[in-house]
């Protein structure tokens, strides 16, 4: 009973830090940009307005997917929440992608069409990485589940700094910022229209948004994990990394798909293999 | 008396019911005798699984050991007569580096390969029983109506699809045969059969291309046929005479001393041929030139699956070997390779194809892994990868049927014209690669029992990644719709429909219930290969306890089913609870306002004035991932591999 309640709460409470986050975010960005930029809540102002609007769509598949989007995101959440399998939660997650990929194929719009291919080029740039965690989480913990981690004294970014880097780099991809903005961009001036989200209006692109805020936290915990003794030391990490992530997204400009594949292969891989390996050294598995 | 009749229904009832449909060419009769052979082979395997297992069987009343000799060199002989006909010297010379070593051995050397028992059937061979006679029959009876449609298109005056339905139906009788087999010069026989059923299936067509395809599966094989050949020599000279080639006495060291590992290592190459491992990959490629049930039989139920089976079964006698290792590697690196060539085709049976090779490498690397979460992995991805690849594939033959192309890029907006296949075919794409599907619980637990072979973990991390990309890009193609999604629902033909249904209703039910599955059966099924104490299951989710790993932690993983499924459900249904879209509210797509046109129209204006049709193309990177680009790489990395792996295991002779 207790878990379902840490779930519901966890469910309920996340949007509401997501939205709250994308606020700093857009204030954050104003500020180096030299605006004074909209209120923290204007993503919750921007989200009831879109309800608001009558519903508008180009298919109806695309709304099986975005839903699929949203409930898989939620899924992940509460594998995080509940200290579950995290292979398992980069699966969910992996599955949540493919949804909004093919909620972007799901009508015969080229914009569309380029920002459902890049989105699927980005997942084929972290994924990787994301797995590579998990398998290294394995390597120091003997175990996949998240609750082992909580148990270890030992912060997790001790023996993984390397891993950390590279999910520093994958939370650029994930979070959609410069020079990773390739399927779709906050910033209006470096996008072929929007992207992915060109055919997402209305209330469909407000489950879009709540999608992303969920997407928000869950990456941020993912990224507290790292120093899950105590906690509130891994909240600030995650909060700084998303501090890290504004900036980097303030003084780099987008880069091709093509150039992101080679590059968050080779520094990902590169790093979270001598990762993996110093871990096999360390446990004599070699 | 009871079991007599049951072997005879699983490996006598379909040569039977093959000539019986060879006989009779009429296409209503021919069609009802081969449904009532798939009602029997289906209702015989459930029976198995009511026996007490194991059950040690000989066949007594005739000398059947002299039947199948002979019919052994029949098939070598036609083999030799195959090369010199075709003159492909590659077939010929495969013929007789098998005819040759196994006349010298039983004549020459007068060796008696009497084993008792002749068959074992234990949970891992009723496992593979119960896929062979399941989703093979059902292909069979996909079929009937296929191959009917088939000449219809091709305008043929003669019809061979008598000859087409005696050599699939034949095929499954091959198949449970080598999966019971205890003796291995019966299995040998039983794998030559499947060999030869396979090159007449290829060549059906009778066209160039099909009949050179057929003969390199068949020189591929018969270098693989090769191999065991040898390997059955070996164990005869060195380990003790007909007492050597009983499998159980190999995998459980009956014979009072360690086998060699060389003869196994033979048998593992063996396997790996006919599971087209890189670098044999090219024969199931090629296969795919014949007609749509001979692909979704080879992919699925039949022929590659014997090759993993092959492997799985000996993973015993290499455990703790590097061998194992090797084989682990040669696995996950077919894994990878044939995963990255799969992003670049174009062809939808390549695809596919290419992505059953890849399957096949993870459950043979799961099987060199060889600890009791790797077997069960390879033995669960078996179960479901056989109803996913033989529900993709039929899918893939009725797409065929309706729009006449191959091609991923001509199956554009499928789901306009054939919405029922389009969410069948949707529902296959989307079980082989997403949770809470079986094949990736299958993933997952390989991902979570590859940590103690690290470049095996390196390369599964990638070729996981790479998976998704093909898949999603293909789905997406299908996908794509102008805004009013086709009203009307396509009518199958029952032969079609029937088969596509079960084997949905089958993702649906083994992917829910594959915890008690699992555990009241499966789970002997790995106990039959390793000893595994732990059950991973936990009612109705999988957990996998510390202890399967020697871990400190209380568990490894966990992986709840049932809650994923919910969500699934859920996922599905709200979207069409809450929101369903009245016409008015289906709008264009933007188009910079350069449609012609209203909602439906798919028309724009060009620079020139003039009007287009929108046309949009998938990424398929020919240049970095194609054939001509990897395959040479791959290629390499897999020979260099192979020899590796005869390498260490020439390190312990007897």
């Amino acid at each position: 009973m207790n878990q379902w309640l840490l779930a519901i709460i966890a469910v309920v409470v996340a949007p509401f830090i997501g939205g709250i986050l994308a606020g700093i975010d857009r204030k954050i960005s104003a500020r180096l940009q030299g605006r004074w930029g909209p209120p923290i809540v204007q993503p919750f102002y921007d989200f009831f307005k879109l309800l608001g609007k009558s519903k508008i769509a180009v298919s109806r598949v695309q709304l099986v997917w975005l839903y699929g989007y949203l409930f898989f995101m939620i899924t992940s959440l509460v594998l995080l929440v509940l200290q579950q399998d995290i292979l398992l939660l980069v699966f969910m997650l992996g599955f949540a992608g493919i949804c909004f990929v093919l909620a972007g194929f799901s009508c015969k719009s080229p914009y569309s069409h380029f920002g459902a291919n890049r989105e699927l080029l980005q997942m084929l740039s972290y994924e990787p990485v994301l797995l590579l965690m998990a398998l290294a989480i394995y390597a120091q913990n003997g175990s996949f589940m998240i609750s082992e981690i909580f148990k270890n004294n030992t912060p997790l970014i001790v023996p993984l700094w390397p891993i950390f880097i590279a999910l520093i780099y994958v939370l650029t991809i994930k979070l959609r910022k410069s020079p990773f903005d390739i399927s779709t961009s906050h910033h209006a001036h470096q996008e072929l229209v929007k992207g992915i989200m060109t055919e997402f209006s209305g209330p469909y692109y407000a489950l879009v948004l709540l999608t992303e805020w969920y997407e928000i936290v869950l990456l941020l915990g993912l990224v507290s994990l790292f120093w899950a003794n105590p906690l509130w030391v891994g909240i600030i990490i995650a909060l700084a990394a998303f501090v890290l992530e504004m900036f980097i997204d303030n003084i780099a400009a987008r880069m091709t798909a093509g150039w992101m594949v080679k590059v968050s292969w080779a520094v990902g891989l590169i790093l979270g293999v001598l990762n993996l390996a110093y871990l096999y050294l360390k446990k004599g598995v070699l | 008396m009871q079991l007599d009749w049951m072997m005879a229904v699983a490996i006598l009832l379909p040569l039977i019911s093959g000539i019986l449909v060879y006989i009779i060419r009429q296409y209503h009769i021919r069609g009802l005798i081969v449904v009532l052979t798939a009602i029997a082979l289906i209702i015989n395997s459930i029976l198995f699984v009511k026996q007490g297992l194991p059950i040690e069987y000989t066949p007594e009343g005739y000398n059947w050991g002299l039947v199948i000799t002979v019919l052994d060199y029949v098939i070598l002989l036609f083999y030799i007569y195959a090369g010199l006909s075709l003159r492909n010297w590659l077939v010929l010379i495969f013929a007789l580096t098998q005819i040759i070593p196994l006349a010298y051995w039983e004549f020459g050397m007068g060796a008696h390969a009497e084993v008792e028992p002749a068959f074992f059937i234990d949970h891992l061979a009723v496992v593979m029983t119960l896929i062979i006679s399941i989703i093979g029959s059902l292909i069979c009876v996909y079929a009937i109506r296929y191959m009917y449609d088939h000449e219809h298109h091709l305008h043929l005056e003669n019809s061979r699809q008598s000859r087409f339905l005696f050599w699939l139906v034949m095929f499954l009788g091959a198949m449970n045969g080598l999966v019971f087999a205890n003796n291995i010069y019966w299995l040998y026989f039983f794998w030559e059969v499947t060999t030869l059923c396979c090159f007449e299936l290829i060549a059906h067509d009778l066209t160039t291309e099909a009949i050179n395809n057929a003969a390199r599966a068949l020189w591929m094989n018969s270098l693989g046929g090769t191999a065991f050949v040898l390997a059955i020599i070996y164990l005869y000279m060195n380990h003790g005479g007909a007492e050597a080639l009983s499998m159980q006495n190999i995998i459980s060291g009956g014979l009072g001393q360690a086998v060699a590992l060389l003869p196994i290592a033979l048998l593992c190459f063996t396997g790996f041929t006919k599971a087209a491992q890189m670098p044999f990959q090219s024969w199931l490629l090629g296969a795919m030139v014949a007609p749509t049930p001979v692909s979704a039989l080879l992919h699925s139920s039949t022929m590659v699956k014997a090759g993993v089976y092959l492997v799985v079964r000996l993973a015993p006698a290499f455990a703790g070997s590097y061998l194992s290792i090797m084989v682990a590697l040669a696995g996950a690196f077919t894994f990878f390779g044939a995963s990255a060539l799969a992003i670049s085709q174009t062809n939808a049976k390549r695809v596919l194809a290419y992505s059953t090779i890849a399957n096949l490498g993870l459950i043979i690397a799961c099987a060199g892994i060889n600890t009791p979460l790797s077997i069960a992995a390879a033995i669960l991805l078996i179960i479901f990868h056989a109803i996913s690849k033989g529900l993709l594939f039929m899918c893939a033959g009725t797409i065929d049927h309706i729009i006449w192309s191959r091609d991923i890029e001509d199956m554009e907006g499928l789901a306009e014209k054939a919405p029922v296949v389009t969410f069948i075919t949707a529902v296959g794409i989307l079980s082989m690669f997403m949770p809470p599907f079986g094949m990736l619980l299958g993933k997952w637990m390989a991902l979570e029992a590859v940590y103690i072979v690290p470049l095996a973990a390196i390369l599964f991390v990638l070729a996981s990644a790479v998976t998704i990309v093909f898949w999603a890009k293909w789905l997406g193609r299908l996908l794509q719709v102008l805004p009013r999604l086709g009203k009307k629902w396509e009518k199958l033909s029952l032969s079609y429909s029937v088969p596509l249904w079960v084997l949905v209703i089958g993702i649906f039910v083994v992917g829910i219930g594959v915890a008690p599955i699992y555990q009241k059966f499966v789970h002997f099924a790995v106990t039959n290969v390793i000893a595994a104490e732990e059950v991973f299951a936990q009612g109705w989710n999988i957990v996998i306890p510390g202890s399967a790993a020697a871990s400190a932690a209380q568990a490894v993983g966990a992986y709840p089913v049932w809650p994923l499924f919910l969500v699934l459900a859920a996922a599905l249904f709200v979207p069409f609870i809450c929101l369903a879209l009245k016409p008015g509210e289906l709008r264009p797509v933007y188009m910079c306002g350069e449609q012609v046109g209203g909602t439906d129209a798919d028309e724009w204006i060009t620079a020139g004035e003039q009007k287009a049709k929108l046309q949009l193309g998938g990424y398929y990177f020919q240049s970095v991932l194609g054939e001509a680009a990897l395959n040479p790489w791959v290629n390499t990395i897999a020979i260099a591999l192979l020899v590796i792996l005869f390498g260490v295991s020439l390190g312990r002779w007897s």
